[in-house]
């Protein structure tokens, strides 16, 4: 059932894909796939192309898949209070609030949204948080010059 | 057979009675079996009665009586067998004594003597033991009754009186014997009662009037008490002739009423009573049941199985388990048959058991006082008691597995279920119950070990464990299920807990409950929550089959949930069928082989119906015990000696304690116990080797050297530290760095 669920995602990722990212299998093993998401235009990752990884579970759909930001260095260097450097999203529709009615898109849309609009009040870098809630200005510059330095296709590759 | 004394003709035979009271200490001639053990008596090598064989026992009370006649000068032989063996090959041979009958009595004269002789061998080479009693009696009359053995002449049990019906009950099979000899005739008056002094003396107890008598009262049989009817086949038959044999009926009845003291009081709540023909029947105010039965010698066969013997109310049953009562301490029933006990220490009475595990507490929940009374019924069965002798388990603690493994496998539950003694190879710790502790402790890490795959973690959690269903990359994994089951029911039975917390739904597997949606939860979190989902909204075209994904060995496989569950689509009116098969699928059916395995180890030793009065959550406790601590209990149930509370080093001790991880706390616990677990009613309920021991903290030792402990007392030896980083480094580096015995 997995299978023949995840097929169809991904022929409907190449009907009606995305503007913002991209998702495919990395190889002949459609339980793991790579996906792409360009920083939104409205945040401070404006210009940044993450990478993710998802592994998609044997009970797909009825357990959510995993998808976790990769670097190309050996940390993954993205300033966000929901991220931390072993490059683990926290975002509930990826635990609790998982339904079998969600999909690789919408997951990936997520992941755009909360780039634009962090979660300070469930952080999984405390600290950030701490810095995004009293002072907006150096989280925005950090997270920019992280994105820079880090996550630019000027500067990584 | 034995004898070989030629008659004399010169004197007179006459009629005497021999009562075949009991034997002790029988030799035990197969390892695994005991005898069961029946009486054949020979007079002069001519005259043979038979007493029945009472099954599997040492200690056989036949308290059956005869009539036979003699000279003075006669040879009664009484020789004991084995019916088992008998009845094969006519061995079974357990020993015989020889009566010369003048050396004990005067037949001619009221006379009667008890006899109890050492068992001796015939002839052959077999080794015997035990002593066996027997009794004489014989009576002065005028007229002589006719030589000859009374039942060889009746046949047929043909009488009013159940103690005649043992005189002419003499079949050559004892089994055949219809009636059985265990009740006891006792036509005394109504409030009169026949008692034994510690001499054996018969003497009688007149209730009415509150005084004593050596002479037995006459018992005209109007004034017996108003029986109760009892449906009786036999009775009819008997009461056409019995007035054919009431002349012989008088000299008889005096007889057997003696014998019957042998077994002392009825138990309490019991009373005998006679049915309009005479015949004993026992009631049971207790449990309000009648029986035919003597509920003392019921006791006595209890071993056997074979009656389902515990029909009876629990309280008054468990009673006769759990040996005397305290000093001071007596059982009492109330009007309505209840049992209560009375401390005349303290002059209160309470409804509970001062020999249970602990007095029921008013602050202890209703569900731990539920656990608590059932756990009472669950040791009180027959199947959940010890067995006499020990089991000697001897182990190598790098290998504790695969040498349990062979020896577990090997041994009969009859065997598994005695008095168990584990030694850790190269250690000298005596197992009083520290080192099984110990044992099960660690025998539990192994076997759930999930690096083994027999088990592995739910996707709940981290701690709670279930079967995997990849276990069978260890081709023998059946085997080590069979196993596992079998180490977790001797761990319930022997009373030890098992380091392992299990899904709800493992636990009532056991108890043979059905799964249900709920129990996903504990199973996998996500699952039960895609599942509750599917529930709650539309899942037309979601594209769902009747199928599970499986990864077995790194590959998917898809497995039809219902014959062409791949093509059949979930639908708003199918989902249900398809929620509980999942739910089915994932809990049991795919571990169904290794389950079954499991399950035919445990209930080797602790049968279905027995575990079946527990609830899942109740068998959680049973087999894991508590698994936080409740550090102001601890405190509360603690002892001291050579310290007292106050003492400064105590203060620091329960400080240090306070300052523990949990888990630091419970090796803290395993160091001085030899589990982390706690019993369910908490720590006053603490067992030692011999019985309840709190947890004790002992002034004792050098205030260099390091606490030490004896886990058969739960007691901690703690030097007097100067100082409270001394006492903490001190106590850290014993309990993590000890494991293996030294002296107990």
């Amino acid at each position: 059932m997995a299978l023949r669920r995840i097929s169809k995602e991904l022929k409907d990722l190449e009907r009606d894909p995305p503007s913002t990212c991209s998702a495919g299998p990395v190889s002949d093993d459609v339980f793991h796939w790579q996906a792409t998401i360009m920083g939104p235009s409205d945040s401070p990752y404006n210009g940044g192309v993450f990478f993710l990884s998802i592994h998609f579970p044997t009970d797909y759909p009825f357990k959510p898949p995993k998808a976790s930001i990769i670097s190309i260095s050996f940390t993954t260097r993205i300033y966000h209070p929901n991220i931390n450097s072993n490059g683990s999203i926290c975002l509930d529709i990826l635990k609790d609030q998982w339904s079998p009615a969600l999909t690789i898109s919408k997951v990936l849309l997520s992941i755009c949204s909360m780039l634009t609009d962090p979660n300070p009040d469930d952080p999984l870098v405390p600290e950030i948080a701490h810095i995004y809630k009293t002072d907006r200005e150096t989280y925005e510059s950090t997270a920019r010059e992280w994105t820079r330095k880090f996550a630019s296709k000027l500067s990584s590759l | 057979m034995e004898s070989t004394i030629p008659q004399h003709p010169q004197n007179e035979k006459r009629s005497i009675n021999i009562t075949i009271i009991s034997a002790e200490g029988l030799y035990k001639r197969t390892l695994f079996l005991f005898p069961d053990p029946f009486v054949i008596i020979t007079v002069d090598g001519e005259q043979t009665c038979t007493t029945k064989a009472l099954k599997k026992t040492l200690t056989p009370i036949w308290n059956e009586e005869f009539t036979i006649s003699v000279f003075p000068s006669s040879v009664i032989t009484v020789q004991v067998f084995d019916q088992k063996k008998f009845k094969k090959k006519g061995q079974g041979f357990l020993g015989v004594i020889n009566i010369q009958v003048s050396q004990h009595i005067n037949i001619y004269s009221d006379a009667e003597e008890i006899i109890k002789q050492k068992l001796r061998n015939s002839n052959s080479s077999d080794p015997v033991e035990g002593n066996l009693i027997v009794k004489l009696k014989s009576t002065a009359l005028p007229n002589n009754i006719p030589s000859s053995l009374s039942n060889s002449e009746q046949p047929s049990a043909v009488t009013n009186d159940e103690a005649l019906t043992n005189v002419a009950s003499s079949s050559s099979d004892p089994s055949n014997n219809p009636i059985s000899s265990n009740s006891i005739s006792e036509d005394l008056p109504s409030g009169w009662e026949q008692r034994m002094d510690h001499l054996g003396r018969i003497y009688y107890v007149d209730h009415n009037s509150r005084t004593t008598t050596w002479k037995k009262p006459t018992a005209p049989a109007a004034s017996l008490q108003q029986p109760r009817f009892l449906p009786d086949d036999e009775t009819q038959n008997t009461n056409e002739t019995s007035n054919e044999t009431s002349n012989e009926t008088n000299t008889t009845t005096t007889n057997t009423e003696e014998s019957s003291n042998v077994l002392g009081p009825l138990p309490s709540g019991w009373e005998q009573r006679l049915t309009p023909e005479g015949r004993p029947y026992f009631v049971n105010h207790i449990a309000r049941t009648t029986t035919w039965e003597d509920p003392r010698l019921r006791n006595i066969r209890a071993p056997d199985g074979s009656r389902a013997a515990f029909v009876a109310g629990i309280a008054g049953q468990t009673a006769n388990y759990l040996g005397p009562l305290p000093s001071g301490w007596e059982m009492r029933l109330t009007g309505a048959g209840r049992v209560y006990f009375v401390d005349h220490n303290t002059k209160t009475t309470t409804w509970d058991d001062p020999r249970l595990p602990s007095n029921l507490d008013q602050s202890v929940p209703q569900y731990k006082r539920d656990f608590r009374r059932k756990y009472v019924y669950f040791r009180s069965q027959l199947p959940m008691r010890p067995i006499a002798g020990q089991c000697h388990l001897k182990v190598r603690r790098e290998s504790i597995m695969e040498d349990s493994y062979s020896q577990i496998m090997s041994l009969p539950p009859f065997e598994l279920k005695k008095r168990l003694m584990i030694k850790f190879d190269g250690e000298d710790g005596l197992d009083y119950g520290g080192v099984s502790r110990d044992y099960f402790y660690m025998l539990s890490h192994e076997m759930f070990n999930p690096e083994y795959c027999l088990f592995e973690y739910s996707a709940h959690d981290t701690y709670t464990l279930q079967i995997s269903p990849n276990s069978s990359v260890n081709p023998e994994h059946l085997k080590y299920f069979k196993f596992i089951g079998k180490a977790m029911g001797l761990a319930i039975f022997h009373r030890r807990f098992l380091d392992g917390f299990f899904t709800s739904s493992f636990y009532k597997m056991i108890l043979r409950k059905p799964i249900t949606l709920d129990d996903m939860q504990s199973v996998d979190d996500e699952i039960y929550r895609s599942m509750v989902w599917a529930l709650q909204n539309d899942v037309t075209d979601m594209e769902f089959r009747f199928t599970v994904d499986e990864l077995k060995f790194g590959q998917v496989v898809e497995i039809e949930l219902k014959p062409g569950g791949k093509d059949i689509e979930v639908t708003e009116e199918n989902k249900k069928e398809w929620v509980q098969l999942n739910v089915q699928y994932r809990i049991c059916d795919r571990i169904k082989d290794q389950f079954s395995a499991f399950l035919s180890g445990f209930y080797e030793l602790v049968p279905q119906d027995m575990i079946q009065v527990f609830d899942e959550r109740e068998l959680e406790l049973l087999i894991g015990g508590l698994s936080e601590t409740d550090i102001d209990d601890w405190k509360k149930h603690t002892d001291y000696r050579g310290y007292t509370e106050t003492d400064q080093v105590i203060q620091w001790f329960w400080q240090c304690v306070n300052d523990m991880d949990s888990e630091r706390r419970s090796r803290l616990l395993q160091f001085t116990t030899g589990t982390s677990r706690i019993p369910v009613n908490g720590f006053k309920d603490l067992q030692g080797s011999d019985g309840p021991r709190r947890f004790t903290i002992e002034k004792a030792g050098d205030i260099n050297s390091l606490p030490k402990s004896h886990t058969c007392f739960n007691r901690i030896d703690l030097p007097p530290y100067n100082d409270y980083q001394t006492l903490s480094y001190k106590l850290t580096l014993a309990i993590e760095n000890t494991v293996g015995f030294g002296q107990e």
